[in-house]
């Protein structure tokens, strides 16, 4: 049998029907058929929606440096509390006559004078906690500073969005991280699906499917319930991967992305955007901000990796018109220590901006700038709780009521 | 499911004929993690009833707390007095946010060492029994809030695992995990709390239907004056009902002992025990009665020892019945720790490497999902949490990326590699042995050590194609049965045991 086994499984019913027709037999091992052979369009199952708004979700992981992103430039007490980090006046790029964003940020710049981008100042949550576990849980599932939850908001927005619709075999939620981020962590089973950022050698991926593939299609020697189950459960991703690497390897944006992983992460995310796949929610990471000791180049080439990688995601989509279908947020677990450390690097704090970029969105400055009039090692006292940024996602983007995912009512934040 | 060993026979302990390396590595997979090749061949040699004596050892050695549970528990008394001292409420806010963050980092760092346990393989087999305890006599830590308490349940299940049941159950009623978790402290004699007399008999000893409303109200009454002050339990003389009670038809004055001693006086309770064990280590498939009393009776008969349980369950010929072998999907700890053991590596101190992935496949220590504790089987399989395994094998497989790690992780490898070399993923050499074999032979090599069963004809024929694909030399054939290796570890096989 080997011998005439197809070099891939069938991603459509059509050639799926071939392949049985060859006598593989697919459906003889299994009480369980892949997913996308139980969903019949004649079943009165609508076709997935596409069109729909989409989130995309950038983590700055390690807890961005907030005061040196969007930065004061007016404000003495910033000169004051970071004699060697701050950022000097004439090398800030100005947004207002007292903000400004950082040297590296030319390309998040002028979006927000096209009014594409938005900022949100000083956004925290009280309580806050400086473990980078703990308040990336917190971020993650929206919960309260003293609450152990874990499903997270975006899981529970799958929940809610999700309800009633057709089982679908397209994932609600892609991610493109090494494993799945906590937000999308959801007590019901949601398709979401998970793209390698570092991807590895083509070739060499397509090998590794097609083995896995190939013995996901074989009966093994105790063939019982579970056995099938999970051959079952693990054919649907399997189905899920090939089409999203075709995607991939089919797609010619229409931007010039910078050579980095995370550039080549939003890429992937464009592409699967242009195909129409129903996703709703996309999540990309950018790692390395946890800046103890000589932030200074190391915070420079990271929002130099954001702003050009956002700007060329932008542009991709603007060219392809799905940019008013898209729409991209920052968020990272805490902003930094206002006053520098004796390492040229800051340490752990609360508050910190956001950005939210797209065709959509109410450009600006949003919320309040904190104050700076600190004594030594105070943190900042944020302004805008996330859940309310939050909130403006869910109520005014995503289209659903973000009381039921937040637990609680939070004013939108009118950034869109 | 019917077995096919009939009820009379199918306690009856394992013919030495049969103990062979497939029943050997069957036990160790199934009371254990994994069957590591020099593990099994052990086991083979020493015989089943002195590897059961080694697995469930009369004094097995316990988990040592980490330094910030002893810390958390030193304070708190400390942390009391400010709390009564405080004169605001904005004081009092600010002790109690402190108390919370100390008890997360706590359980972060007990999950660790826990994990650091129980992936040893000679104290697998007595950690994965504890956790079996504890996924009958559940409490959590989302309604505990206190680390130091989890950590005591954890160490007075350890302490009792391996004697009389009974005794487990009373030490049980008194640990002030569980007072805080089935509300003991909320239990008075003019408002009883029935929470924990209903569990003690649905969910510790009875199971359901072997007891009535009735019963559990007059429990009730025993196990008031049950208190915990400061993670010590106290009994409250002044708070119990200390007035006659009749449960299951005998009248008494009772305290909860004697609520304790009377429900493992039910016949009910020499069956129900074992059929959570079957649950948590034979199959998904609940037994039949038929098969659970002679059991019980032996149990029974051997005074409820939990020793003397655990050697009839992994010593019996039902326990290595063919239908039992290699149908039982792994709980994300065992494929975590399964995984540690199978590819030589240690646990990795960090949350992002070990808690993480165990959360994104659906098990969070210390963290049941309700009093019914995980309900296994299938319910681990989503697409979701088998992605999350897929995504756990490739990551051990990749160097670790340690210059995007925050500061505070960097020192925790520092620390951890400061007591001697470690193995945080899968090193080149991990598959070196095999490298100058034919493809075939380095295909058995693999199947043989990582799968429960030997797999089919056209299984073993895809890899061994895979291996023989690589060209024909060392780099590439090392390399090549790295990523086969990847593969089988990714695939429904594995899932199993």
């Amino acid at each position: 049998m080997p011998s005439n086994l197809p070099a891939a499984l069938p991603t459509t019913r059509r050639e799926f029907l071939q392949w049985s027709g060859r006598g593989i037999g697919l459906l003889a091992f299994s009480r369980f058929a892949p997913a996308f052979l139980v969903q019949t369009s004649a079943a009165g199952t609508a076709a997935p929606e596409t069109g729909r708004p989409i989130l995309v979700l950038v983590q700055l992981a390690g807890g961005n440096d907030g005061l040196n992103t969007l930065v004061p430039f007016e404000d003495a007490d910033y000169y004051r509390l970071r004699p060697t980090l701050a950022i000097g006046r004439d090398r800030v790029l100005r947004l207002t006559d007292t903000h400004g964003l950082h040297p590296a940020c030319a390309d998040l710049t002028r979006l927000y004078h096209e009014g594409r981008l938005g900022i949100v100042q000083n956004v925290g949550y009280p309580n806050p906690n400086r473990s980078h576990f703990r308040s990336t849980e917190i971020w993650e599932t929206a919960s309260e500073s003293g609450e152990f939850r874990t499903d997270g908001w975006l899981g529970r927005f799958m929940d809610n969005a999700c309800a009633g619709q057709p089982a679908s075999h397209d994932p609600v939620g892609i991610h493109l991280s090494d494993s799945e981020p906590q937000s999308f962590a959801s007590p019901h089973d949601h398709p979401t699906f998970g793209l390698s950022p570092r991807g590895g050698r083509l070739r060499e991926n397509e090998e590794n499917r097609r083995l896995l593939e190939a013995l996901a299609g074989i009966s093994g020697p105790a063939e019982n319930d579970n056995a099938s189950f999970l051959r079952h459960t693990l054919m649907d991703s399997l189905v899920t991967e090939r089409k999203v690497q075709e995607i991939l390897g089919a797609y010619r944006p229409e931007a010039e992305y910078p050579a980095n992983p995370f550039a080549h992460s939003l890429r992937s995310v464009a592409a699967l955007i242009a195909a129409g796949l129903p996703t709703r929610v996309y999540f990309v990471s950018l790692s390395g901000f946890d800046t103890h000791s000589n932030q200074a180049n190391q915070q420079a080439n990271l929002l130099g990796t954001l702003s050009a990688g956002l700007a060329a995601f932008q542009q991709d989509l603007v060219h392809r018109r799905l940019d008013g279908q898209v729409l991209t947020m920052t968020f990272s677990e805490f902003g930094r220590r206002p006053n520098e450390n004796e390492s040229r690097g800051t340490d752990h704090g609360t508050a910190a901006p956001l950005f939210v970029m797209g065709t959509r969105v109410k450009g600006g400055l949003h919320g309040t700038a904190p104050s700076l009039r600190l004594p030594p090692n105070q943190d900042l006292a944020f302004s805008t709780d996330f859940r309310g940024v939050y909130a403006a996602m869910l109520d005014r983007w995503l289209g659903c009521p973000s009381e039921k995912v937040l637990g609680g009512k939070f004013a939108p934040v009118p950034v869109v | 499911m019917s077995p096919t060993i009939a009820p009379a026979e199918a306690w009856l302990p394992l013919p030495p004929a049969e103990w062979d390396a497939a029943a050997a590595r069957h036990l160790l997979r199934r009371a254990g993690w994994t069957a590591r090749p020099a593990e099994t061949e052990r086991a083979v040699k020493e015989g089943l009833a002195a590897t059961l004596d080694r697995l469930f050892p009369a004094q097995p050695a316990p988990l040592v707390l980490p330094d910030a549970v002893a810390k958390l528990r030193a304070e708190a008394p400390a942390l009391a007095r400010g709390l009564q001292g405080a004169t605001d409420d904005q004081e009092r806010r600010r002790l109690r946010r402190e108390a919370r963050e100390r008890t997360q980092a706590a359980l972060q760092d007990l999950s660790l060492a826990w994990l650091q346990y129980a992936a040893q393989p000679d104290q697998a087999a007595f950690a994965k029994w504890v956790l079996f305890l504890s996924d009958v006599y559940v409490v959590g830590i989302e309604k505990v809030k206190n680390t130091v308490l989890i950590a005591d349940h954890y160490d007075l299940l350890a302490r009792h695992a391996l004697g009389p049941a009974p005794e487990l159950t009373k030490a049980v009623s008194r640990s002030p995990a569980m007072v805080v978790y089935l509300d003991l402290n909320q239990n008075r004699p003019d408002a009883p709390n029935e929470n924990f007399a209903r569990e003690l008999f649905e969910l510790f000893v009875l199971g359901e239907g072997h007891y009535t409303e009735a019963d559990i109200k007059q429990a009730a009454r025993a196990f008031t004056g049950y208190r915990q002050l400061l993670g010590t339990y106290r009994f409250a003389p002044r708070q119990h009902d200390g007035g006659v009670k009749t449960v299951f038809g005998e009248t008494g004055r009772f305290g909860g002992d004697d609520v304790i001693d009377l429900a493992y006086g039910q016949p009910a309770a020499a069956t129900f025990l074992p059929h959570e064990l079957v649950k948590f280590y034979l199959s998904d498939q609940p037994l039949p009665p038929e098969w659970l009393v002679p059991l019980g009776d032996e149990w029974r008969r051997r005074g409820f020892h939990l020793r003397e349980l655990a050697r009839l369950f992994f010593g019996s010929r039902l326990f290595y019945a063919p239908e039992n072998r290699g149908d039982f999907i792994k709980s994300p700890v065992q494929f975590y720790l399964g995984l540690m053991q199978d590819l030589d590596l240690d646990v990795t101190p960090l949350a992002r490497t070990a808690l993480v992935p165990l959360r994104q496949m659906g098990q969070v220590l210390f963290d049941p999902p309700n009093v019914r504790g995980w309900v296994g089987g299938r319910n681990w399989i989503n697409s979701s949490t088998l992605a999350a395994r897929r995504q756990l094998v490739e990551a051990l497989f990749r160097p670790l990326r340690e210059e995007v790690l925050n500061a505070d992780e960097q020192r925790a490898l520092a620390a951890a590699r400061s007591a001697g070399p470690k193995r945080f993923t899968v090193e080149r050499t991990r598959f070196a042995a095999l490298a100058p074999l034919d493809p075939g032979a380095a295909t058995d090599g693999l199947l043989g050590e990582f799968l429960a069963l030997a797999p089919t004809a056209p299984f073993r024929e895809q890899v061994r194609r895979y291996l023989a694909s690589a060209a024909d030399d060392a780099t590439h054939r090392g390399e090549r049965l790295r990523r086969a290796a990847v593969i089988l570890l990714q695939s429904p096989e594995y899932q199993l045991c």
